[in-house]
């Protein structure tokens, strides 16, 4: 699979068009808003999506952890969408859960979406440390630097008198923002002001998501 | 003889007022007024001018009086448009006030308030005038039983403009609704002459099925604008003859001027305002202005205020315009009927001819509209297909259903399939379509408990709403038309009208474009709202706006290729027309009208390949793409490929030497699904599928969510279901959609079955003069959206990085 190198913090981050962020040096994967069960929510209030986004979802993951293997998985917040959303998820994805279990150790950093949700074998945080980097949903005051998820960045590109809108991993100095992991998830322009207000305007590294490599503006 | 017994309308209760205005009664009155009256459904064929809604009013009048202040509903009268359906309210004022009839009407749209509405409900007039969707939302209302059981009559206006369309299955299910309500109802259609009759006969009527039909004698006196100008080559502005067209508006009293495209309207209004040195009241309508805008033109226009409109088919239909002298058409006809529509909006008289000009944009466009002239004094309109009824209004109509209270599935079902457009719905489609409504009908049940509406224990085939909370959303979600993501535009704090997003999102700050007139710069956009000032710029933009491009009927392409061939005629033509087609004659040749001319030649190191298909765009653009697969099989290289209503061109790297082989049915049955998968055609169509069902729910104003979130949401959808559940209705149903309108499938299975016989293979050194036209309409990237996207990227990438950090293999 192809990656994007990117540098943050000193280290040395591969970007994935599957939008997961791999840190090499400590075998670790991080994904952030995949948003499982967010059709059943919907359904809930009678708009029904196709039920399959929790499946692909789920699958998504399982065939990262298969070819990468990393020791650590980090889920940096709503790893769920609602509190019905583990009725989307069925016996077999638990016992498929815990088999990933065994060799990788799932980090789930709790978001605003999934803050009150429990699912056996995942460890619990509000945000979690490792050297200068913080894993956190929404970024915090801190002098670390900040990995998060929770925006949904995208990026408008207008080129050749075409404009298009891409999902993108977008960090600055000090923060770092993942794409959605989801399927059925939208996306905000790293320009409103709800981003610019954390990341700020200006020296902005982005790398779009293309369909099978990330680029990098 | 006694009089009376010849025209029995004579002894109606409407004859005082037609002899007070020194009017008699046309004989398609008297004969639709003997058919209803002794138990026929009735299509009515007349012109306009010739008394067409009071046709339709005879036998309701005649029966309320003689029914003696009838309670309740009596008659239902459906208009296309809003506008007329207030139209018809004014027209039917005159003669029940005058000859002061105990008679009550009121009219049901959009606009009417909730107030009223509710007082129409609970105390309903004798006439109620209303709109398709007006209809179905009095459907799904617990008490349309009550409200309908006593209705006779129900009026559908310009039918012609209902056959063809999503508002034509919804209207046609919900016609076959009341009349269960009413099993004495009798229907009455109003159309504009048609080609094809017997169709929508087929389409409305029921009982002793009967047409009646007027022929206007008086022919419309139409000509094309002689030029001093040289045609242009290419293009669809008519740049070339601003000078001449404003001196044919100063001639007449008041002028439409029609043309094809908003971006037209715009354009060429702008340019009459840089020339009208007279200072003519010159005005602009077109679909996206603010509706007040609209109505001031409209008002204007009726009492003939301004000087001269410039119009989209936004104009077409609606209000009598009696003072219009003229009507200039700009850039090709594109069809009779719509012609014939255009020219009739001048002159309301029935015995003098309606006048109008034709100004052609370029070459092709002058035999187009040459062949149209023709076409019409011959009386040849275009035949209107009937549509097969589509899914989602189907799925609507469900929801409607329950919306009025628990229904049995069977009953259902064989009311639907008695609607013409249905009669060929499969129970096994239908019972997905309830499935659709109950929980999304997908084969993974997740959404047991969540369902919309359930089957009764007691009989499965009962279904019940489970929440009355969903009729709301069924009311928000009502009617078959879906708009483009729209942006609303501010100029100050007065709303100038709805520019699409995907234009907007193209400029910025600074940038100016025209718009109602008017040159405008670019501010900011903010909740949805474009805030813009008056810009004194002279270059500017011209919005774009993606729908409403029709293609060239088969009727008039048959015509054109008729014409084309006739070498006799071409003396007649302008010098520069002659030129040009004896030089084609000369250098490649001129197709007889059965011929497929293909003409191959090298240039600028490619290699091209132009097809006269005369097919119209829609048939040459989905030719085009699997063209382009069919040279890739043979490993012709190409490079893309540009269409036209009359052709298409491919350009390649290598010469293509098997256009014979490639050119056949096969090409259509082997690239067709790639194709559809590849452009965004039918992942654009399910948007409107996924709305139109009720599964997803229509964007409308205040909502947060902006156009393209919609869009956005329902391209996940369809993603998301294409991997996992390909044989889901609803893609069945965008796929369907997609053969029907967006590729003219029909059409293009048609050329293909004969062409590969008919053939004619010209190889030349160089371009040929009929070339010309179609190989100037090269400048646009010919690619699909997925791989513009990538394009895009990479391009930009490219540029601005240069620098070998990136890419590495896992």
């Amino acid at each position: 699979m192809y990656y994007q190198l990117i540098n943050f913090g000193n280290e040395e981050f591969h970007a994935y068009p599957n939008k997961s962020l791999y840190w090499k040096r400590l075998n670790t994967l991080i994904v952030s808003d995949l948003h499982i069960g967010k059709s059943i929510s919907y359904a809930k209030n009678k708009q029904f999506l196709p039920p399959y986004d929790t499946k692909e979802i789920l699958n998504k993951i399982f065939v990262s952890l298969d070819k990468i293997k990393p020791s650590n998985l980090i889920i940096v917040g709503d790893l769920l969408h609602d509190v019905f959303s583990t009725l989307s998820i069925k016996d077999q994805d638990y016992k498929n859960l815990s088999q990933y279990m065994k060799n990788t150790d799932f980090t789930w950093i709790k978001g605003n979406h999934d803050k009150n949700i429990q699912i056996e074998g995942f460890k619990n945080f509000t945000n979690y440390k490792i050297e200068k980097f913080l894993f956190t949903h929404i970024p915090i005051e801190t002098s670390l630097f900040q990995i998060c998820g929770h925006y949904h960045p995208k990026v408008k590109i207008s080129h050749r008198g075409k404009t298009i809108l891409k999902t993108c991993f977008v960090h600055n100095e000090k923060i770092f923002i993942l794409p959605s992991f989801g399927i059925l998830t939208g996306g905000l322009d790293i320009h409103s002001t709800q981003i610019s207000d954390v990341l700020g305007k200006n020296n902005l590294s982005i790398y779009p998501v293309g369909q099978d490599k990330v680029y990098k503006l | 003889m006694n009089i009376n017994k010849s025209n029995p309308l004579l002894l109606h209760p409407l004859n005082k007022w037609m002899k007070k205005k020194k009017w008699s009664w046309f004989p398609h009155q008297i004969e639709t007024f003997h058919h209803v009256r002794t138990g026929s459904d009735v299509v009515v064929f007349a012109p306009t001018g010739a008394g067409k809604t009071l046709t339709g009013f005879i036998n309701p009048i005649d029966d309320l009086i003689k029914l003696k202040k009838f309670k309740g509903l009596h008659t239902l009268y459906i208009s296309p448009l809003k506008s007329l359906a207030n139209d018809i309210v004014r027209n039917l004022e005159k003669p029940i006030k005058e000859l002061d009839l105990n008679i009550s009407f009121q009219v049901r749209t959009g606009d009417t308030t909730p107030y009223k509405k509710q007082k129409q409900k609970q105390k309903p007039p004798n006439i109620l005038i209303t709109t398709p969707e007006s209809l179905a939302l009095l459907n799904s209302y617990e008490n349309a039983k009550v409200f309908f059981h006593n209705l006779k009559y129900i009026i559908i206006d310009e039918i012609h403009t209902f056959l063809d369309n999503k508002r034509a299955d919804l209207l046609s299910l919900n016609i076959e609704r009341v009349q269960t309500f009413s099993p004495n109802l009798q229907r009455i259609g109003l159309s504009a002459t048609l080609k094809n009759k017997q169709d929508a006969k087929k389409w409305l009527c029921r009982k002793k099925p009967k047409i009646v039909s007027y022929e206007n004698s008086v022919l419309p006196k139409i000509k094309i604008l002689e030029s001093k100008e040289r045609i242009p080559w290419s293009g669809h502005m008519a740049t070339y003859s601003i000078n001449e067209i404003y001196k044919e508006i100063m001639k007449s009293k008041l002028t439409i001027i029609f043309v094809n495209t908003r971006a037209q309207a715009e354009y060429m209004f702008k340019n009459l305002w840089l020339i009208n040195k007279k200072k003519l009241k010159i005005a602009v309508h077109h679909g996206s202005l603010e509706k007040n805008l609209r109505l001031k033109v409209e008002n204007n226009l009726s009492k003939g205020l301004v000087d001269c409109v410039v119009a989209t088919s936004s104009l077409e239909l609606g209000l009598d315009y009696g003072d219009v002298e003229k009507i200039i058409q700009v850039g090709a006809p594109k069809g009779i009927n719509r012609l014939l529509q255009r020219v009739g909006r001048s002159n309301h008289n029935l015995n003098t001819p309606s006048k109008a000009i034709l100004v052609p944009t370029n070459r092709f466009e002058f035999i187009e509209a040459k062949a149209a002239i023709e076409e019409i004094q011959k009386n040849n309109l275009d035949k209107i297909d009937l549509k097969e009824g589509s899914f989602d209004v189907v799925a609507q109509h469900i929801f409607a259903t329950a919306c009025a209270g628990q229904f049995d599935i069977n009953d259902l079902y064989k009311e639907i399939i008695k609607a013409y457009p249905y009669k060929k719905l499969k129970l096994n489609d239908f019972k997905q379509l309830i499935n659709l409504i109950q929980d999304g009908g997908y084969v993974l049940k997740n959404y047991d408990q969540f369902k919309r509406i359930f089957q009764l224990r007691e009989n499965k085939n009962i279904y019940k709403l489970v929440n009355r909370r969903e009729t709301r959303k069924y009311r928000m979600n009502v009617g078959t038309i879906i708009e483009n993501p729209m942006l609303k535009i501010k100029l100050g704090t007065k709303t100038l009208g709805n520019i699409e997003e995907v234009f907007i999102q193209n400029l910025s700050q600074g940038d100016s474009f025209i718009f109602a007139g008017q040159v405008l710069e670019f501010q900011s956009m903010k909740n949805n709202l474009v805030q813009v000032k008056r810009s004194k710029s002279v270059f500017s933009k011209i919005p774009s706006y993606s729908g409403g491009r029709m293609p060239l009927s088969t009727n008039l392409a048959n015509s054109v290729r008729a014409l084309l061939a006739k070498s006799n005629m071409w003396d007649s033509y302008p010098e520069q027309i002659t030129e040009w087609l004896k030089r084609q004659k000369n250098i490649s040749k001129i197709p007889k009208k059965d011929e497929y001319l293909v003409e191959q030649f090298p240039r600028k190191k490619n290699f091209y390949t132009v097809i006269y298909t005369f097919a119209g765009w829609h048939a040459n653009q989905t030719l085009g793409f699997l063209l382009l697969r069919g040279f890739k099989e043979f490993n012709y290289k190409p490079l893309g490929f540009v269409a036209n209503d009359y052709a298409i061109v491919l350009w390649s790297l290598k010469e293509v030497k098997e256009i014979k082989t490639i050119l056949n049915l096969g090409l259509l049955d082997k690239h067709l699904d790639n194709y559809l998968e590849e452009t965004s055609i039918v992942k654009r169509l399910f948007r409107d599928n996924a709305i139109i069902s009720c599964l997803i729910e229509r964007r409308l104003p205040g909502m947060e969510k902006t156009g393209k979130q919609v869009l956005f949401s329902s391209d996940l959808i369809y993603t998301v279901l294409k991997k996992n559940e390909p044989d889901h209705i609803l893609l069945k149903s965008s796929y369907e959609d997609a053969k029907k309108n967006m590729i003219d499938y029909d059409r293009l299975r048609e050329i293909l079955k004969k062409i590969d016989k008919k053939i004619i293979l010209k190889k030349l050194t160089s371009i040929s003069p009929l070339a010309v036209p179609i190989i100037l309409e090269i400048n646009r990237e010919n690619l699909s959206k997925k791989e513009t996207d990538e394009y895009i990227l990479e391009d930009l990438e490219n540029e601005i990085l240069k620098e070998a950090n990136v890419l590495s293999i896992n």
